[in-house]
């Protein structure tokens, strides 16, 4: 049978990992480089500011640009999409007697809350497990979330450069040194068009990756300096649409089972969550693990399919779709986080050091905590005096002493216990939470999402055919993401294109952005056409088996609503 | 109010969307002046009377022959400032965006860009901004004066009004900095018939022409009917077809009269750069394509049957 990691990308961490290049002048000199303006980033780059703004002499020490956020996307928030119900516990410390929550952008406390548990026709409630609880907790955008983050991190003096990729970690005698961006303005070849213009190299003394799920620079610093955790990291794919809507949802709900399969064998976990977004939108989507089996799985029909489901389909009866996008969750948790969150000159935070608890589907907080964490910690290495080696140890210790740790650690099994199907899974997961993670004790492995191996079950036959109005295909998705890539640029996808005809269809069904298409192939074996301005930067194509690097700045989806 | 118009020319003819733009602009309250600059373009210019302009001043001196924006910065900035105009309009191309932006820079002045209409409301002058890929419109006004605008190509026909235009000569002044660039080699990519954004009559090809052999269709479909051949992203993508010619949301707008879709499915990317075409003829042998919804004729069959047929016939009826 065929495991898609059997046809491993032509691609290694080494490509994105070397020293400085540029003469030395024509290095952009900053105090702290963080990657990423999302939860993470920013809100190292506000607890930054805040701690810079009461420390004048460091301040000045660290040079024209103190704090710069590099952001791949049009500009923060482009890339952002979660849920997003979030726990307003991170944001309350970062912004404490500076901003309420009801100054920040939420939709309002979570109103009332509903699990249901799904057939074909029926929708049977059935009562919230204890993790998934969100009584107190606030339902937001993060795309909006982010940007309002931003302009808080501006006013606090950070610099954002936004349609800036981060394509190699600048590495010299065993330390980082900072980043190199993105050329601009290669053509499909990978020559010069008319407006060239090469990267920069952005030299800092730390540098926080905060680059979110499936992260370029993160992934080559856990290879370099042998950060490996002790399990691998596995992902889910989340799709979401947001809907303006005839009658408000007075309640966030979450749904199990159809039209994911209960059985071992299949392995298929996931749900959907359905959350108002004030009283004339809504946001429904799907998340499905993708240690799945089935080579025609795709999440991407699977939502369309759920809104056919009477509970879903008078929700948005009446209604409109407004946007859609789709980005991976790191689901490893406690067992796949890295060995250590920082390393000789960098920090690692967020969904990219993989901080997601994934029973209780939360992970803004931890990113938001981690990033503030983090910016204490690069605060420190950059006094006077300071060994900064040794300084930013100080942050792997905060985060072990942070709450972050200690929910990780109970819940640490959980995931991998629903890798026996849906029933054993949910009935070890009641007593993993009943004995606070005390049983069973010692750790369960994670293996690569890649390692499955592919069966096929006519599960595709069950997509509902797209109408243009309650279901839509993969192409008007992908408009809908605001995605209007440059095409003359060159793949930031790396593949194998001739595979195993079964490979080459998992990739096809698999991707919500028709970025693969299988062009026949002779004898089982498939060529596979890539069109990667159709991307979304989902991250899904590495958890299975490709690899996805930074596109030129600025490409990618235009989300103002996930 | 008073507005120049740049009229863009290539090899002795005006470019058909700087003729749209002098038309529109002579349909609005006040004086439309044209300004045509380049070497031996006196003749040229005085046909742009015939589309609007009452007074076409010519900028005629073989320093300007070479399509450099900085020289026409020069040329447009002594006109605007002498003559008080209040409104300088464009036909959007690679060349009139680097002038109008330069002009904008050089005179302070307020640029907008990619409009695709332009209105007088409660005395205001009001810019028609496509925005949110193409699904609303933004109505952007100025702040100051001059207002500078750049129209997206094929926003207005060109309009015979059949007037006379006042011909005024100017002296080409240049800046120093102006001389800095010079004209190496003016190259163009090989192609017979209208340019995608001039024709008439569009013929494009999708995926379900099946090969870049099968090209060979559409090109003769389109050289009978006198148009121009378009493609898709994903034959783009594939290599079938140049980069030139596609049409859609990273391609080409386009709205010509004729827009005949051969094995083309209709997705809304491509449906963004030609929804505005006069008649939509679709050929398609998957009735289920989107392109149904929004074609105005369509037919469900094997266009390699069919469109060897339709050729045959528009030959037949042209001779």
């Amino acid at each position: 049978m065929t495991k898609p990691s059997d046809f491993p990308p032509p691609f290694s961490w080494r490509e994105a990992v070397g020293p400085p290049t540029d003469p030395e002048d024509e290095r952009i000199e900053v105090g702290v480089a963080i990657v990423g303006a999302g939860p993470a980033g920013l809100a190292c780059a506000i607890r930054l500011g805040q701690l810079l703004e009461a420390s004048p002499e460091t301040a000045e020490r660290l040079g024209e640009v103190p704090v710069a956020v590099l952001e791949k996307g049009k500009q923060a928030g482009s890339h952002l999409l979660s849920g997003a119900v979030v726990n307003p516990r991170s944001l309350r410390t970062l912004f404490k007697d500076r901003k309420r929550t009801d100054e920040m952008p939420f939709f309002g406390p979570v109103p009332g809350e509903a699990v249901y548990f799904l057939t074909r026709h029926n929708a049977v409630r059935i009562p919230a497990p204890p993790t998934m609880r969100n009584h107190h907790n606030f339902v937001a955008s993060l795309s909006q979330l982010g940007r309002w983050l931003a302009e808080q991190a501006e006013e606090s003096g950070a610099t954002i450069l936004p349609e800036t990729s981060a394509t190699k970690l600048l590495v010299t005698d065993g330390r980082v040194r900072g980043v190199r961006t993105g050329d601009r303005g290669r053509g499909r070849g990978g020559e010069e068009l008319g407006n060239f213009e090469a990267g920069s190299e952005i030299t800092a003394r730390v540098t926080v990756l905060c680059e979110g799920t499936q992260g370029h620079l993160t992934g080559a610093a856990v290879g370099a300096f042998g950060l490996e955790g002790e399990s691998p990291q596995v992902w889910a794919l989340g799709v979401k649409e947001v809907w303006r809507v005839a009658r408000p949802l007075e309640r966030v709900i979450h749904t199990m089972g159809w039209p994911l399969r209960a059985p071992a064998r299949y392995r298929e976990f996931g749900g959907s969550f359905i959350y108002p977004l004030g009283a004339d939108r809504v946001t429904v989507g799907m998340v499905v693990g993708l240690d799945y089996r089935d080579a025609e799985l795709s999440v991407h029909d699977l939502l369309q399919e759920l809104k056919t489901h009477p509970l879903v389909r008078e929700i948005l009866a009446g209604g409109e779709r407004l946007e859609w996008g789709a980005k991976t969750i790191p689901e490893g948790g406690f067992v796949a986080l890295p060995k250590r969150l920082h390393a000789p000159g960098v920090l690692l935070c967020g969904d990219g050091a993989g901080l997601v608890n994934v029973p209780a589907l939360k992970g803004v907080h931890y990113a938001i905590e981690s990033g503030r964490l983090a910016a204490e910690a690069a605060f420190g290495a950059v006094q006077r005096g300071a060994t900064p080696a040794t300084a930013l140890g100080a942050y792997d210790d905060a985060v072990r002493e942070s709450f972050i740790w200690k929910d990780l650690q109970e819940v640490r099994n959980m995931r991998q216990a629903f890798g026996r199907g849906f029933w054993m899974g949910g009935a070890l997961a009641g007593v993993m939470t009943a004995t606070k993670g005390h049983f069973p004790p010692g750790n369960a492995r994670t293996h690569p999402d890649a390692d499955q191996e592919l069966i096929a079950t006519g599960r595709a036959s069950d997509y509902p055919a797209p109408d243009g109005k309650l279901t839509f295909d993969k192409l008007s998705s992908v408009f809908a993401s605001g995605n209007k890539t440059r095409d003359d640029q060159p793949s930031h996808i790396r593949i194998q294109t001739r595979v195993p005809a079964e490979l080459g269809r998992m990739w096809e069904r698999m991707c919500p952005a028709q970025v693969y298409e299988v062009q026949g192939g002779r004898d089982g074996t498939a060529d596979v056409q890539v069109t990667p301005s159709n991307c979304v930067q989902c991250g899904a194509i590495t958890a299975k088996g490709g690899r996805l690097t930074p596109p030129e700045g600025g490409s990618g989806p235009e989300y103002s609503l996930t | 109010m008073t507005t120049l118009v740049f009229l863009e020319h290539h090899e002795g003819e005006f470019v058909k969307n700087s003729l749209g733009v002098l038309g529109k602009a002579s349909s609005l309250e006040g004086d439309t002046h044209g300004v045509v600059v380049g070497s031996g373009v006196k003749e040229l210019a005085a046909r742009a009377g015939a589309h609007g302009a009452s007074k076409v001043f010519v900028a005629d001196d073989p320093a300007v022959e070479a399509p450099l924006p900085q020289p026409r910065v020069d040329v447009l900035a002594k006109l605007v400032r002498d003559g008080g105009y209040d409104t300088v309009l464009f036909g959007q191309s690679v060349l009139a965006a680097d002038i109008a932006a330069a002009l904008a820079a050089r005179l302070e002045a307020g640029l907008n860009w990619d409009l695709v209409d332009l209105v007088e409301q409660d005395g205001k002058l009001v810019g028609k901004r496509p925005a949110l890929q193409d699904s609303v419109y933004a109505d952007v006004g100025w702040s100051s004066a001059p207002r500078i605008a750049l129209f997206r190509s094929g926003a207005f026909d060109p309009s015979e009004t059949g007037g006379e235009a006042q011909i005024e000569d100017v002296a080409v002044e240049l800046e120093d900095f102006s001389a800095n660039a010079t004209m190496v080699e003016q190259a163009h990519a090989e192609s017979e018939g209208p340019s995608i954004e001039d024709a008439d009559v569009i013929v494009a090809g999708g995926r379900g022409l099946g090969g870049p052999e099968n090209f060979r269709l559409a090109e003769e479909l389109a050289q009978a009917l006198g148009g121009a051949v378009a493609a898709t992203r994903a034959v783009v993508d594939a290599g079938w077809y140049p980069y030139a010619s596609q049409v859609g949301q990273t391609g080409k707008t386009v709205s010509p009269k004729l827009y005949v879709a051969l094995g083309v499915s209709g997705a809304i990317q491509h449906k963004v750069g030609m929804q505005s075409s006069g008649t939509i003829v679709a050929i398609n042998k998957d009735a289920n394509a989107p392109i149904f919804e929004f074609a105005d004729l369509g037919v469900v069959g094997d266009l390699h049957e069919i469109v060897p047929k339709l050729t045959e016939l528009v030959r037949q009826r042209k001779s």
